[in-house]
């Protein structure tokens, strides 16, 4: 801090000396880490308590492991709550989380991570971990096969006498931008982690996107013609599969993760660091995705709250209204609009998609 | 390479790639394309009737040369019926205004179409110049706005006008949707992508019929038809909100052309997602920030350090918000309780707005003394007396009173 001395003492605890800067406040490290699980903390007190669902029979809420730092930490902070909940003898019945990893060797080249596998089951040992290749996707949910033709339109010929992993591979490939591509891919994983938790028979999903990744989701949805699913995309509550989705890191800010993350060693061999897209990359060789990201992170440095209010503007918008008729996408499983019935009148037994999947339909090259 | 057929008539050689989705087309199909695309908004959304007297918000600039053109056309060729005149506003900038008021004098003999010209100097007393004068350069856009909202109003009232329309282009609502999720104003992202607006504050219907047409085809359009406008933009400062959404729209544009439309749907389909409750509020304030007016693109900005200061306050409530949290780290429903109670008593005030009319100057506002009123009664303050003697006269010292006496005057016509 340029012209300002350091106090001596936390300005929370008074005892401690101050490490970090929090919110423009200096405190110990025992009061930054406390300050940051609170946070989910309370998001997760729901399910704690178990307000408003049974109080007997198990509660079980799904999280995705991608690796990245979010999750993980996320993983971490949930796993301490677990271990508060489980040393009690008569606490309350609290939940149970099952990890899933997309092994992200499936999803994009690098190389797999075999040792964080391991090691996120030895560090979070009141967890249940899954791992599942990408291509799983035709095993979980049997519709996407027909799905994913109709999608693709003409120019695409699903080869059934090929493997599943190269059947999605060649499916993937079909789709030209880099918008598409990443829009795709992000409804398909939604789609595998869904139909996940679904056969776990799970209440929710906690998702480990932190504020930033919120607002930079936010804006890429509006970007994308997808404004009317940043209801479920980014805020908590009920999806339109009949799960409760939550994010519980959407009030902690990237940069305090990734101070978290260091504090705990045991967390290093987990997690895979994101690389930034290069600098040199053009604008519009970029996704939609990740200018945002982009957006986010260098506007973020100056106004993070405005960022931050990003989100909480997109949560006060009521989902209510989407759901009046109740016709989804085939692709996305969003609630169609009234003012949308894009692909749906030319044929009869054709599938449904709404207009920001026609948007990202491989024909389409704009 | 040979040169390309037209994708739509296959004849002629395509001399233009539509921004919108890339299409190659030749010069003739091009216009056809642009204008029945404007004519399927009028339709598909009922914007006139026949017979209806309708007033464009001129300022000379691209989009209201282009609306007038193309209005003029489709009126002529769909036989809508309408009875067409030009309305501008001078607010009173020297460099840009003259310049651009003399364009539209130019088209409205081209178009052969009546025009009318309302100063502010006439209204309010106050040119654009004058108030820059008075209160520097940050800060000028929203008297601007506030002015030119009622000046546009006032002015279609003189003509027994009901309905005006601006020519506010998909770039423009795209962007009043970026901006106003940056800033977190459900409210207007409730009633900016709308087409029709203003219908609650005063009973002149306000209209954007190039909603769904792109900033770049609207040029090419202009171009293509040889359309006589002023390409300047306003001298003083543009807003920061407004500024980075429109940053960003040009990088989506970039990336996925059809990304413009894209945001106006996923804006329309939001706006049907603000609880009702929120909808209304600030019915008088339509659309300082949201994106009406009459001098295009340069609408609705306002201070320079606007995102610089939401950030602060924004910062200044989180950290109330977490000492909060400190002390009272046993007691979190009370603490949500508390967060809700401070958000319904606000929301019941909107509700409960009622539009009347400014005891000042008679014009329809949800307050005691509309906007323009407050804003010219602190302008007037800081007046050198000799000019409030000048102003105000015998009569009282309530400044703005002057306000109705000079619409009276105002003189109809610069024709």
């Amino acid at each position: 801090m340029p012209g300002k001395e350091l106090p001596d003492r936390c300005m929370n605890c008074h005892e401690a000396e101050p490490a970090f800067t929090l919110r423009e406040r200096f405190v110990c490290q025992e009061c930054y880490i406390r300050f940051l699980n609170f946070k989910p903390f309370r998001r997760m007190e729901r399910y704690r308590l178990r307000r408003n669902m049974p109080q007997t029979g198990p509660c079980k809420l799904l999280l995705p492991l991608s690796y990245g730092v979010s999750s993980t930490v996320l993983l971490h902070m949930l796993h301490q709550q677990l271990e508060v909940l489980r040393s009690k003898k008569h606490g309350p019945a609290g939940f149970e989380i099952l990890v899933l990893v997309v092994e992200p060797s499936t999803i994009s080249p690098v190389p797999p991570h075999e040792e964080g596998f391991a090691l996120a089951q030895q560090t979070f040992p009141l967890c249940s971990f899954t791992r599942l290749p990408f291509h799983s996707i035709f095993e979980l949910d049997p519709d996407v096969h027909q799905i994913m033709s109709q999608y693709a339109g003409e120019n695409f010929t699903d080869d059934t006498s090929l493997s599943d992993e190269e059947r999605l591979t060649r499916f993937r490939r079909s789709i030209s931008s880099a918008t598409s591509k990443s829009d795709v891919d992000q409804i398909l994983l939604n789609k595998l982690v869904v139909a996940f938790a679904k056969k776990m028979e799970c209440r929710g999903i906690v998702w480990g996107d932190s504020d930033s990744k919120l607002a930079a989701k936010t804006l890429a949805n509006v970007a994308k013609g997808r404004g009317s699913a940043v209801t479920w995309q980014v805020c908590d509550g009920m999806s339109p599969f009949g799960l409760e989705f939550n994010f519980p890191l959407r009030d902690v800010f990237t940069a305090e993760i990734r101070t978290y993350a260091t504090l705990f060693p045991e967390l290093a061999g987990i997690i895979v660091h994101d690389e930034p897209p290069s600098e040199n990359t053009l604008t519009k060789n970029l996704s939609i995705d990740e200018l945002m990201i982009r957006y986010v992170s260098t506007q973020g440095a100056k106004y993070p709250g405005v960022m931050l209010n990003v989100t909480r503007t997109a949560s006060k918008l009521q989902s209510s209204g989407t759901s009046i008729g109740g016709l989804q996408c085939d692709f996305c499983g969003a609630f169609m609009t009234t003012n949308e019935n894009i692909t749906g009148e030319q044929g009869n037994e054709q599938l449904q998609f709404c207009y920001a999947c026609a948007r990202s339909q491989p024909e389409l090259t704009c | 390479m040979p040169p390309s057929p037209c994708a739509r008539c296959h004849d002629q050689r395509a001399v233009i790639i539509r921004p919108k989705n890339r299409q190659k087309l030749c010069r003739t199909c091009f216009l056809h394309v642009f204008e029945t695309e404007v004519h399927e908004t009028i339709t598909s959304t009922s914007l006139f009737y026949p017979g209806e007297r309708v007033a464009i918000g001129a300022s000379g600039g691209k989009d209201s040369t282009v609306l007038a053109a193309v209005l003029k056309t489709l009126n002529e060729r769909y036989n809508y019926g309408l009875d067409l005149c030009l309305l501008s506003i001078d607010e009173g900038i020297k460099g840009y205004r003259d310049d651009s008021l003399e364009t539209v004098k130019r088209n409205a003999q081209q178009y052969n179409m009546p025009l009318v010209i309302v100063s502010y100097g006439d209204l309010y007393g106050w040119t654009m110049d004058q108030v820059v004068a008075q209160v520097g350069k940050k800060g000028n856009c929203t008297y601007c706005g506030v002015f030119r909202r009622q000046a546009l109003d006032r002015g279609a009232a003189k003509l027994g006008i009901k309905h005006v329309v601006t020519g506010h282009n998909a770039d423009d609502v795209a962007e009043t949707v970026m901006m106003n999720l940056l800033r977190g104003d459900l409210p207007r992202l409730s009633r900016g992508t709308s087409i029709v607006t203003g219908s609650a504050a005063s009973d002149i219907k306000r209209s954007k019929p190039l909603k769904y047409a792109y900033e770049k085809e609207i040029v090419l359009y202009a171009h293509h038809r040889q359309l006589d406008y002023f390409s300047t933009e306003c001298i003083y400062s543009p807003e920061a909100f407004r500024g980075s959404a429109r940053t960003l729209i040009k990088d989506l544009e970039k990336i996925r052309p059809s990304s413009i439309l894209d945001i106006v749907k996923s804006g329309e389909d939001m706006a049907l997602l603000v609880p009702a409750e929120v909808r209304g509020k600030g019915g008088e304030d339509e659309e300082g920030g949201g994106g009406g007016g009459g001098c295009g693109s340069q609408n609705g900005r306002t201070r320079g350090g606007e995102m610089a200061e939401m950030e602060r306050k924004l910062k200044e409530d989180e950290a109330a918000k977490d000492r909060e949290m400190e002390i009272t780290s046993d007691s979190v429903p009370k603490k949500q309780q508390q967060s809700e109670q401070v958000q319904t008593p606000a929301q019941k005030k909107v509700k409960s707005q009622v539009l009347g009319t400014c005891e000042r100057c008679g014009y329809i506002s949800s307050q005691r003394v509309c906007k323009a009123c407050t804003l010219l009664e602190g302008l007037n303050k800081n007046r050198p007396k000799t000019a409030i003697e000048m102003e105000v006269g015998l009569e009282d010292e309530e400044s703005s009173s002057t306000l109705r006496r000079q619409m009276e005057k105002v003189e109809l016509g610069g024709v």
